[in-house]
């Protein structure tokens, strides 16, 4: 159609990425935004993993006698909360939980969108099939999804990662099968296909790795909506399983007492939005390097 | 356009078929009871086995989806296990609360998302760009819970601007009923102006860079002109692209929205219906939102060679 | 036909970004810079919460007329008395349906469409109720012993009837004149007085239960100052004054809409900007702030009903089903079970969970209840160094892991992370699940579950409160639980009419739940109503119903 316009020149196949690499760096070096970008989430990144280290406290540490103190308060950085547990330590494990949730997503889309995608767009009867169970699911509302897995085994992180993961299988397939229908068409699948190469051979061969640009991009489009899509299942009961905090539980717990204690929902928001922002900025600058006509600096 | 008309009608059957089933058959693998459910605290066995009997629950599965369909070819969509109201009266009411809804929410986000959009790339790297760009930011990755909550405290409760909940009927009395919607609007419209700001912007600076619209400005056409007759007519298929992608999210923000301001709508009728297990309304609700996804997507294929004549409908990539 | 979002013309530029950055920038700087380094501020102690449960008309200026809009919290399910079984049905159909007897602002049973208290015969089989003769249903059709022979035996013979067991083994209702109805027992049953002063002892009209072409509860018609107008289901229920009501001259407003709205911030909010005039179930978390508030006054009363833990003991087969064996210490050893109990800090825990609006529980008899006593009132003591004695005793691992199932609600869930948090010193590592509602009810009735954190909303009458729960095969009774010795103690004092005996033996129940812990007892609730200044004459009883029939829009004052 006509709004899909990128086209890449790139005609190696078996190189896949791999020249590419460079290239990325170099481009994704020269845009100081993704740069931005890049060094928030290396950071959110380190934040998450060495979360023990930098947290002074444990993310269940309850304090019975100093719930509801104010950011800045002696020996708790941001405060605490409704129970008295430190917000700054909440803060970093709920980014770990956070992040755990958005790549899980991420990985439920990918490992079920790209081969049906693939699929679909190599095969054209099984195009037929495929799209009728994208439309199904993409009709069905995701919140009975979410429901109904948080009533067959309990509201878990796993279960919030794998409802939202589901509601993105539909875009991450037609992002796929769009990319496979086009390179079906270029010349080195074509080449490929004289030379009687088996059809699941092209798809894993020469479609796959050339697809795989459009598949990082399109994670990085998931992620942030899978955090925030985290933090709605939080404030519908649906999240994650306490005392594990995740920033949509903090955000949607620090709703509830926003009347006595309006910062506690302040730094919640704050962490979802440096993610976001991260992942948002970083998005866009490997799609300008991975697709350079795509790219408005030109 | 016959071949494709028939193409489109067996799809749309089929796709309404397997959500039929797919609802049917899940939400009785949900635990769960809805004889429980609707008895609660003072369930005894008898009253539960009354209460199965009289939903028809006891019959077998095949039994109970034939009955359903049938049920539903001849306009009964059954009643509410929870109130014993008819379905068809529970979305009579509730489906037109969440149309204005979101007929209003769209409507402000493609005002402020093209408005804002227009801004960006007039004032490129000066302050109204940044300005914009802050209100994407927030809108991208604030989640609109949260959001309603701070408009009901801020807009509604202390500066009174709003009202903090309630709904009337457009219909009846037009004024009071935009009135009231304003708010839960501008909050459910909030993610989809920024995506829609963000993609204006990036379709404007497309086509301000492209040929013939360096020709046209060669020319000596104004770039306020050009903006208006190339920018905004390309801008116009991305809006239409986005309102038909969207439009799931929009629902799942209503069901949250209609929470918030306690508004009588479809999404809250949703949720509350899976929450207490109430099976008629489930499975008439998922496929309403099928037929609705359906509709939509027609309109926007339709919509498509409207606004952009080189798009052959039925066309696909 | 779609298109990823990703796949749209785009155009990245450097300085969308840079705009976001300093937006964000300034946010965090502005979040930063309105906190300096500050002193911890502790807990304050709990005050002593007075019950204040009405806002007198007395002495006001009533404007007459009206809407009042009520937020209630949860919705009501059908609108019929006989198959209702929601407590949020109460708050609307109180305004609608007078009882046979009520609850007076103490606790006490008083008459309502009856003028008397029930006259029981020597052997308590007979008993006989003398029912008003001026009332009228608000279709017009008269009340009297007829009416009321007539809902009873809806509520004995209905197919879907809830109320059956409440009414006790009842062997026939007559009417003795127009005035009088007589009911006969198979043996003794001392609960129905406060049976009839709830849902059981709503009349309805036989000329609307008549009519068949119309489901009762999508209609009701009963005798009470406000008649029904309509439903919108999920969203709301308007009511408006019933001329034909005997008592119209002490009825004020034109209209009631109650409008639901489940979350509690919300309710708190719409009374804030004016929106409603009375919300009920405020959040421990919002009221303080909501005191401060000028023009908003609360109303409060400790409730009936308590919160706690169900310990699984015998629940295999599903609730009410034979008990089977469950093969843990805790369910074995009531010594854990009893660990358990004093490793529970329930004062510190309601604190600050609640912000010292609950009260700490250790028995299902509230100590407001006519049948408190010394012995029911008693509380285990917290230990958590004895807590941990024991359960070395008893030869178990320390810290003794148990699953907790508890409803994802975001009261629940606080306090059972502040549970979790509060018992690891008394040697319990508890694990909290979360479980959805309509899971949970199944969890429940299934048995499938190591232990579950539940409430009641409670019953004047304490066999409410009790039997239910704790004998054997009961309806409620999903821990399993089953003692000869306590099915015998429940027995003889629901059968016991005498009030001082029935304490007493209520007194070595509770006494007998506190040595086997099947449930163990935690807080209880206050009921918080929060009302405009604007309108006087609510008032809100034990059982936590808002009453709202003699309520009026009043000038400002006082």
């Amino acid at each position: 159609m006509s709004v899909i316009t990128a086209q890449r020149t790139r005609k190696s196949d078996a190189e896949g990425l791999g020249s590419g690499r460079g290239r990325v760096w170099q481009l994704l070096r020269r845009n100081p935004l993704g740069m931005a970008g890049a060094v928030m989430l290396a950071l959110v990144v380190l934040v998450a993993v060495f979360a023990p280290l930098i947290a002074p406290y444990g993310p269940a540490e309850v304090h019975f006698s100093t719930p509801y103190q104010k950011p800045g308060t002696v020996g708790f950085l941001l405060g605490t909360d409704d129970l008295g547990r430190d917000i700054f330590s909440r803060m970093v494990y709920g980014i770990q939980a956070s992040l755990k949730v958005g790549a899980l997503c991420v990985a439920v889309s990918v490992l079920v969108g790209t081969p049906l995608g693939l699929l679909a767009g190599y095969w054209k009867w099984l195009d037929a099939i495929i799209s009728r169970l994208t439309d199904v699911t993409l009709a069905f509302p995701f919140l009975i999804i979410a429901v109904g897995l948080a009533a067959i085994s309990g509201p878990s992180l796993t279960n919030a990662a794998i409802a939202l993961g589901i509601a993105h299988i539909p875009t991450m397939i037609r992002v796929v099968r769009g990319e496979t229908l086009r390179l079906k068409e270029s010349d080195f699948v074509l080449a490929a296909k004289t030379m009687d190469a088996s059809g699941l051979r092209i798809i894993f061969s020469h479609v796959l790795p050339n697809a795989a640009s459009a598949i990082i991009v399109q994670a990085t489009v998931i992620m942030p909506v899978a955090v925030i899509g985290e933090a709605l299942l939080s404030f519908l009961g649906l999240g994650i399983q306490p005392p594990t905090p995740s920033l949509g539980i903090m955000l949607s717990d620090a709703q509830q007492y926003i009347f006595r204690s309006p910062t506690a929902a302040i730094f919640p928001g704050l962490g979802i939005a440096v993610i976001c922002l991260g992942f948002n900025l970083f998005g866009d600058a490997l799609r300008d390097a991975l697709d350079p006509t795509s790219s408005s600096r030109k | 356009m016959i071949r494709y008309i028939g193409t489109k009608l067996w799809q749309s059957a089929l796709t309404l078929v397997l959500a039929s089933l797919v609802v049917f058959i899940g939400v009785r693998q949900l635990p769960g009871d809805p004889a429980l459910a609707m008895a609660g605290e003072d369930a005894s066995p008898e009253v539960l086995a009354a209460v199965r009997t009289q939903l028809g629950l006891d019959q077998p599965l095949v039994n109970q989806y034939l009955t359903f369909v049938g049920n539903i070819l001849r306009g009964d969509f059954g009643n509410s296990t929870r109130t014993g109201t008819p379905v068809v009266d529970l979305i009579g009411t509730t489906l037109p609360v969440t149309m204005w809804l979101s007929v209003y929410a769209i409507v402000v986000a493609i005002v402020v998302g093209v408005a804002f959009g227009v801004i960006a790339e007039r004032f490129r790297g000066r302050w109204p760009e940044w300005i914009t760009n802050g209100f994407a930011l927030v809108g991208l990755s604030v989640p609109n819970f949260w959001l309603g909550i701070l408009a009901i405290l801020y807009l509604a409760v202390t500066l009174g601007w709003f009202p903090a909940s309630g709904y009337v009927d457009v219909l009846t009395d037009p004024v009071r009923g935009i009135y009231y919607l304003t708010l839960p609007a501008m909050i459910l419209g909030t993610a989809l102006a920024a995506v829609i700001m963000r993609q204006t912007r990036a379709s404007m600076i497309e086509t301000m860079n492209t040929d013939y619209v360096r020709t046209a400005r060669a020319k000596g056409l104004g770039r306020g002109r050009v903006l208006v007759k190339y920018g905004l007519r390309n801008s116009l298929i991305v809006v239409i692209t986005i309102v038909g992608l969207q439009l799931g999210g929009l629902i799942s923000g209503a069901v949250v929205t209609e929470r918030i301001f306690a508004l009588p709508g479809f999404g809250k009728l949703t949720l509350d219906a899976v929450f207490t297990r109430d099976y008629p309304v489930i499975q008439a609700v998922v496929l309403v939102i099928t037929v609705s996804y359906i509709l939509i997507n027609l309109a926007v294929d339709v919509l498509y060679s409207v606004a952009n004549p080189r798009i052959r409908v039925g066309g696909s990539n | 036909m779609q298109h990823p979002p990703h796949l749209l013309p785009h155009a990245g530029g450097r300085r969308r970004g840079l705009g976001r950055l300093a937006s964000l920038a300034a946010v965090v700087l502005v979040a930063l810079g309105t906190s300096a380094c500050q002193p911890i501020q502790p807990l304050q102690e709990a005050p002593d919460r007075a019950d204040i449960t009405s806002v007198p008309l007395e002495g006001r200026t009533i404007i007459e007329g009206g809407d009042l809009v009520m937020a209630l919290s949860a919705e009501p399910d059908r609108l019929d008395p006989t198959t209702s079984s929601s407590l949020y049905t109460r708050y609307v159909m109180q305004t609608m349906c007078q009882k046979l007897y009520d609850i007076d602002a103490d606790g006490a049973i008083v008459p309502q469409l009856a003028t008397a208290l029930p006259e029981v015969s020597a052997d308590g089989l007979t008993v006989v109720i003398p029912v008003r003769t001026d009332a009228t249903f608000a279709d017009g059709t008269p009340f009297n012993a007829e009416a009321v022979r007539t809902t009873l035996d809806r509520a004995l013979t209905m197919k879907g009837s809830v109320r059956k067991g409440e009414l006790g083994p009842i062997s026939a209702v007559e009417t003795v004149d127009g005035s009088h109805v007589k009911i006969t027992y198979k043996t003794p049953f001392a609960p129905l007085t406060a049976a009839l002063a709830d849902r059981a002892g709503m009349m309805l009209s036989p000329t609307a239960l008549a009519d068949t072409s119309k489901a009762f509860g999508d209609h009701p018609v009963c005798v009470g100052p406000f008649k029904f107008v309509n439903r919108v289901p999920q969203t709301s229920i308007k009511v408006e004054r019933d001329p034909l009501y005997y008592d119209a001259g002490n009825v004020h407003l034109d209209t009631i809409t109650y409008r639901i709205m489940t979350d509690s911030n919300i309710r708190a909010a719409n009374l804030r900007s004016g929106d409603v005039d009375v919300a009920d179930s405020i959040s421990p978390q919002d009221v303080d702030p909501l005191m401060q508030e000028k023009g908003v006054g609360v109303l409060q009363v400790g409730s009936l009903g308590y919160q706690g833990l169900t310990v699984n003991v015998g629940n295999v087969n599903g609730t009410g089903k034979p008990v089977g064996t469950i093969d843990t210490p805790l369910a074995q050893q009531a010594a854990v079970r009893k660990a358990l109990s004093m490793a529970v800090d329930r004062k510190a825990l309601v604190n600050t969970v609640f912000n010292n609006w609950y009260q700490p529980a250790c028995s299902p008899i509230p100590p407001s209840s006519h049948f408190a006593s010394e012995l029911s009132n008693a509380c285990p003591e917290y230990d958590p160094a004895a807590a941990k004695k024991l359960l070395a005793d008893a030869g178990v691992p320390v810290p003794y892991p148990i699953q907790m199932k508890v409803s994802n609600s975001p009261d629940a869930l606080r306090y059972a992370q502040a549970l979790q948090a509060a018992i690891a010193d008394g040697g319990f590592a508890l694990t909290v699940n979360p479980v959805e509602y309509a899971t949970l009810l199944d969890v429940q009735t299934r048995g499938d579950f190591e232990m579950i954190q539940l409430g009641w909303s409670g019953r004047i009458d304490p066999d409410g409160n009790l039997t239910r729960f704790l004998s054997t095969g009961a309806g409620n009774n999903d821990s399993g639980y089953s003692t000869p010795a306590m099915d015998k103690l429940l027995k003889s004092a629901a059968q016991t009419i005498d009030p001082a005996e029935r304490a007493a033996l209520y007194g070595q129940v509770v006494e007998q739940v506190q040595a086997d812990n099947p449930v163990i007892y935690l807080y209880r609730v206050r009921s918080l109503t929060a009302y405009s200044t604007a309108v006087a004459g609510i008032q809100t009883f034990a059982d936590g119903v808002v009453h709202l029939s003699n309520a009026a829009f009043v000038e400002a004052g006082k």
